[in-house]
Order: C-alpha cells, then structure tokens, then sequence
C-alpha cells in the first residue's frame, strides 16, 4: 500500500486531519516501530500522518504529584529528565531499556504505547502507576485507563489521537522496581518484563501493584501474586510463595505455548528482582531494607 | 513526492523524495554517501547509524522527510582534509576494525558520546555503543579505542 502523506504544522491542523478521515490516518511519530510495519506491508491505511515533529506533544511536566508526558516526547528526553529519574526510578529504569539508544533518540512514549505491543517496555510500569491515557480529538478530550485501552481496541475513536499520559508519582514509603529480561544485555526485546509498585510500613506491604509484559496479549496486571502479597509482612517465605504463584498464574496464561516452560520459570527471577528493586526504593536506600 | 531540505555533511541539500523513502537509501542510493551501512534494516543492529541533530538515529528507521529541515551527519564527515578524525585514528591504532561493517555506525556513536562526554568511563562508553552491534571484535577493543580516542582529543586533536 502506497499512503498519501500529511505533515500538519500543528496539533490543531492534525487534530481537524482526523476529523475528517480519522478512519484512513496511520499516524506516525517516531517511526521506530511503524517504518518496518510500512515496509513489510502490514499497515494499510491510505494516509499517512506524520505528527513526531509537533512540539505541542512533547512534554514533561510535574504538578504537585502528578506527572504529564505528552505521547510524542522521545524516549532520551524522559530518559534525561532528573526528577522522573529521581522520583519514578522504575519507570525511567524501563523507558531507558527501549531500544537503543538511536531507538530511543526517536522513539515515542505515545507510540511505544498504541503500537500495541505485548512486550512494550513503557506499559507494566504505566500499569503499576495506574497512568490515564489522554485522549483528544477536535470535538473534546477523555481519559481512559491503560486497561481499557488495551482490552477495547473501539475505547479509541477514529478522529482521536494520544495526546499525553499522566500519573501519580510515587510518595514517601513507596517503591518501583522494573526489570527486563531479554536475549541480550541491551538493544533487546523483553521476553519477560515486570513493574512492582509496592507501600511499605514497617516492614508490611501495605499496597502492591505488578504488572509484567510479554507474558500475555498485552501487558497485564497480576492480581492473583498482588492479593497474596497485601497487608503481609515482607520474608523469603512470603517472596518464595509469591514466586510460585507468578509461576502458576503464567503457566495457566500461556498453556499450550511453546515459551511456556521457559517463562514460568524464568519469571521467578524477574519477579524476584523487580520485587526487591521496589522494596529498596520504598525504603529509600539499601541499608534500611530488610535483608531477605 | 514530498519538498525536503537537508543539512548533510555541513552541505545544504534540496530534494524531492518519496514518502516511504528512508534516510538510509537516501544518503547510499541518492547522494552516494556509501559510508552508512544498512545490516538488518530493522534497527535491530546499529550499522546505519548517523547523527542527526546532534543525536544518533537508525537511517532505517527515518523517512526521510522526517529529516526535513535537520543537520544530520554521517561518518563521510568527520575525516577532514584527507586526515583521519582521532576516534578514526584509535580504530585504527587498537586493532577495533575487523571486517569494517559496523564501523562507521560505531565510530558515530562514539563521536555522539565524546561530544557531550569527554572524560567518559568504560561503562559509560559500552552503554553509548550498546546500539551497536560487532560480530567480529568482541567490543574490548572498541572500547580500548574510544578510551584512546577520548585521551587524543583532550589533547587537542579534536576536528
């Protein structure tokens, strides 16, 4: 499919694009992911719409305890932002996993996000966050959470665009953990990724929130390991427990499939990791957390 | 075909392309700066990297009117005069160049690194090369290299 092309020179003039033939617009950001889709044939909307230039989309902003990213902020910007580096550690920690550096140089937080991808790195830790989804179209704006997103491809409507994610930062006694496990060290696809989100007092788990990616369609919550591990305190015993029921909840997820074995398994440990980078940031550094 | 103009190389261009046409195929096929290498085409290994705005990017992953209006740089550049950059010169002095494939793309990124970073640490340098793969080095000497690179150009021997 050879798509005719549009460059709006403003959030505004793209906006009034969809509007009028939303359902023929392929929007284009980055690229990083949609230029191979291009080339292999996959996308076949007659337009494409490139809006990666508009600054209007790319921002970092912090209001008292929430954040706002705009869909089109690259990768490197969030990357080399000290306060989303200092305050929402998991998050920056799996935003400077994405790609590449030269990835992440032109790739959008916007686009790792409505690329769908079960393996996208932004999403567990967005999910752990409880971010919205910003959405904007010529007629208003809405908000939809990240769940919806994913499970009700009609939540998004053909004249809307992304325009920003927002979220509650982390507050005092809380941690994120991320970690990412692929076939390399760096310039690597997750096979398994995981965000812990977790509320400590004293040694108790007063909240837990964890989300793993590549371990189902999309990236998901895992209910099942959070109610085991809430208002318990934290022990090997309680970790080695939680461990076997991640394995258990993905082994049922993905029955039948080949990496089944492989990822049941393997999860433990990206679990255990992230569990324990959340931990320490709950605690606020090292030699306060508890030693299990 | 879209109207685009280019700062390649510190050289103004005027073009027309293509929507779907990537920067790699339009630096190679089009201007013949041969330099940038296309590997995977994915932007999965790096080879076709090249600077553009001051960061790197993977030329196969940017249409080129994406680059509309940028300052892009490729590894045709930062020889001058016939003399060898120092990051070209360390390559060359600790054996990082095997079959030369990657090379361009990693002598790019590590001019992005000591551009903004020029006292960098190993970890530093192998996290600025982590986009770029090599089959044939095993990476040491690479680093070695823009270790050395970094020692020359503190010494003035920056272009």
């Amino acid at each position: 499919m050879d798509p005719k092309y549009m460059m709006p020179k403003t959030l505004e003039e793209a906006l009034a694009y969809l509007d009028q033939r939303g359902k023929d617009i392929q929007l284009l950001a980055g690229g990083t992911d949609l230029v191979i889709d291009l080339r292999r044939g996959k996308k076949d909307k007659d337009i494409l719409m490139s809006i990666g230039h508009l600054k209007g989309l790319q921002f970092i902003v912090f209001k008292t305890d929430e954040v706002f990213i705009g869909a089109g902020t690259k990768f490197t910007d969030i990357v080399e932002n000290e306060r989303i580096k200092k305050e929402v550690y998991g998050f920056w920690k799996a935003c400077k996993s994405v790609g590449s550096l030269q990835v992440r140089n032109m790739a959008s937080i916007g686009g790792n996000i409505c690329n769908r991808s079960t393996a996208a790195d932004s999403v567990p830790p967005l999910l752990v966050l409880d971010a919205k989804l910003m959405m904007i179209s010529k007629n208003g704006n809405k908000i939809i959470s990240l769940k919806d997103f994913y499970e009700d491809q009609k939540s998004i409507c053909e004249n809307e665009m992304l325009y920003a994610i927002k979220f509650q930062k982390p507050k005092k006694g809380e941690g994120m953990g991320f970690e990412k496990l692929g076939l390399r060290k760096a310039l690597t696809i997750s096979r398994i990724s995981c965000a812990v989100s977790i509320k400590i007092h004293e040694d108790k788990i007063l909240d837990i929130k964890i989300a793993t990616g590549a371990l189902g369609k999309y990236p998901l919550r895992e209910p099942a390991v959070e109610e085991l591990l809430k208002n318990r305190k934290i022990s090997e015993m309680l970790l080695n427990e939680a461990l076997q029921k991640m394995s258990c909840s993905v082994e049922e997820r993905l029955k039948g499939r080949s990496s089944m074995s492989f990822k049941k398994e393997a999860v433990k440990g990206v679990f255990k990791k992230a569990f324990r980078g959340a931990v320490k940031g709950a605690y606020g550094n090292e030699k306060n957390s508890p030693d299990y | 075909m879209k109207k685009i103009h280019l700062t390649i190389n510190n050289k103004s261009y005027h073009m027309e392309v293509e929507k779907d046409l990537r920067l790699v195929d339009l630096l190679r096929d089009q201007l013949f700066l041969t330099g940038t290498k296309e590997g995977c085409g994915e932007g999965e290994c790096g080879a076709c990297t090249v600077i553009m705005d001051g960061r790197t990017v993977q030329s196969c992953l940017v249409l080129a009117f994406q680059a509309d209006e940028s300052n892009i740089t490729t590894i045709e550049e930062i020889s001058s005069d016939g003399k060898l950059h120092p990051i070209q010169e360390a390559f060359l002095e600790k054996g990082a160049v095997q079959c030369g494939f990657c090379t361009p793309g990693m002598i790019l990124s590590a001019k992005a690194l000591l551009d903004k970073n020029k006292n960098p640490s190993e970890e530093e340098i192998r996290e600025s090369i982590s986009g770029n793969l090599c089959r044939c080095t095993g990476y040491n000497k690479i680093v070695e290299a823009v270790l050395l690179a970094a020692e020359k150009m503190k010494d003035g021997g920056t272009l």
